[in-house]
């Protein structure tokens, strides 16, 4: 037998969930659909609740780049017998290197790097100068979500499974 | 179609199967993308959202549990989370000042322009609400799911994702009134 439902019951569920059926509890559907049919209060409610659903569908919505396709498939798993050895593969090592430094060749950033950590070795050598390193660096970078954002890309960070393993 | 289940995929992505990496974004990626969108409010959020989400799944293939949870509903639960850990990180740094003037409604100088502001608009009425209750909204009205689906992700009982959507329409209803009285008589018009 078909579960009834109120006049009020009707106007919580389009209240919560909108015009469409289809949106409704699974439960309540029929019930819902039935006073639809013979109430012109619920027909009511429902062409309100209608008229908003009509401009929450105007939310933008863009496709995905092909951009976050390629590095996604660019990183993803490689089989253990396409890779016998367990030396990183090269397409690894240029993945890791553009997700850490996405602005062209690495190779002056890479030098002025080398550079000055000859520089430091050499005035730390002939003088008291000592490196500071100071918990607002520290904080000031942990706290940079694109960095959070680059150093997961770059590890794949295996943190918080959810429940993937229980 | 490919009939093979997401379960099947993720077992077949374990192994480096690049055919079936490419299935399953073509499944999912663009339903995460745009969940991250309505949560964050803009596309560049919603595609790191995404990339982390999925390379989570790239990482944790090897471990899926097959019938322990829908694939489906356990990626909203990932990307949920994910959107709701950045706006607990930004809460506080947005201006309320700058966002869009929801009761403009000057007309565009065309169609086009127009229904960008709307657009505009409808994605700041988003913005707006309290990130649970628009967690509800586009998992829920959005996303498609499920009230019983909506209330695992958010980890709560199905009558307080009830509550939370309808104190989240509540306030749409207010933030967008004029947007829908327009649409209401827009309708009226062409009828």
């Amino acid at each position: 037998m078909q579960k009834e439902i109120t006049l009020k019951r009707f106007a919580g569920i389009v209240d919560a969930y909108g015009a469409s059926p289809q949106r409704w509890p699974d439960d309540e559907r029929a019930a819902a659909e039935a006073l639809v049919a013979v109430s012109a209060e619920a027909r009511a409610l429902l062409a309100d609740a209608a008229a908003l659903d009509g401009v929450l569908a105007r939310a933008p919505v863009d496709a995905p780049s092909s951009a976050l396709a390629e590095r996604l498939l660019a990183a993803r798993p490689r089989g253990v017998a396409a890779n016998p050895s367990p030396k990183p593969q090269a397409w690894f090592i240029r993945s890791l290197i553009e997700t850490v430094w996405p602005y062209g060749s690495p190779v002056i950033p890479a030098g002025a790097l080398a550079a000055s950590i000859v520089l430091g070795a050499t005035l730390g050598s002939v003088s008291d100068i000592s490196v500071l390193t100071t918990e607002t660096t520290i904080t000031a970078s942990v706290e940079d979500g694109a960095e959070d954002s680059l150093v997961a890309l770059a590890l794949a960070e295996p943190a918080w499974p959810e429940e993937w393993m229980q | 179609m490919d009939e093979t289940s997401d379960d099947e995929l993720v077992a077949a992505v374990a192994k480096g199967d690049e055919r079936s990496c490419r299935v399953l974004m073509d499944r999912h990626l663009a339903r995460i993308v745009a969940l991250g969108r309505r949560m964050l409010g803009n596309q560049a959020d919603a595609e790191e959202v995404a990339q982390e989400v999925f390379l989570r799944v790239w990482t944790h293939a090897e471990r899926w549990q097959p019938g322990r949870a829908q694939f489906g509903t356990w990626l909203h639960r990932v990307a949920a989370n994910l959107c709701l850990d950045r706006l607990r990180r930004i809460r506080g740094t947005v201006d309320i000042d700058e966002m869009p003037n929801l009761e403009s409604d000057e007309p565009g100088p065309d169609r086009q322009l127009e229904e960008r502001e709307l657009s505009a608009r409808v994605e700041a009425a988003l913005q707006l609400l309290p990130e649970r209750q628009r967690a509800a909204v586009v998992l829920s009205h959005y996303q498609g799911l499920s009230n019983i689906e909506t209330a695992e992700v958010l980890e709560v009982t199905v009558e307080a994702v009830e509550s939370l959507l309808s104190r989240a329409r509540r306030q749409l209803r207010v933030s967008l009134a004029t947007e829908k009285d327009e649409l209401l008589r827009s309708r009226e018009m062409s009828a």
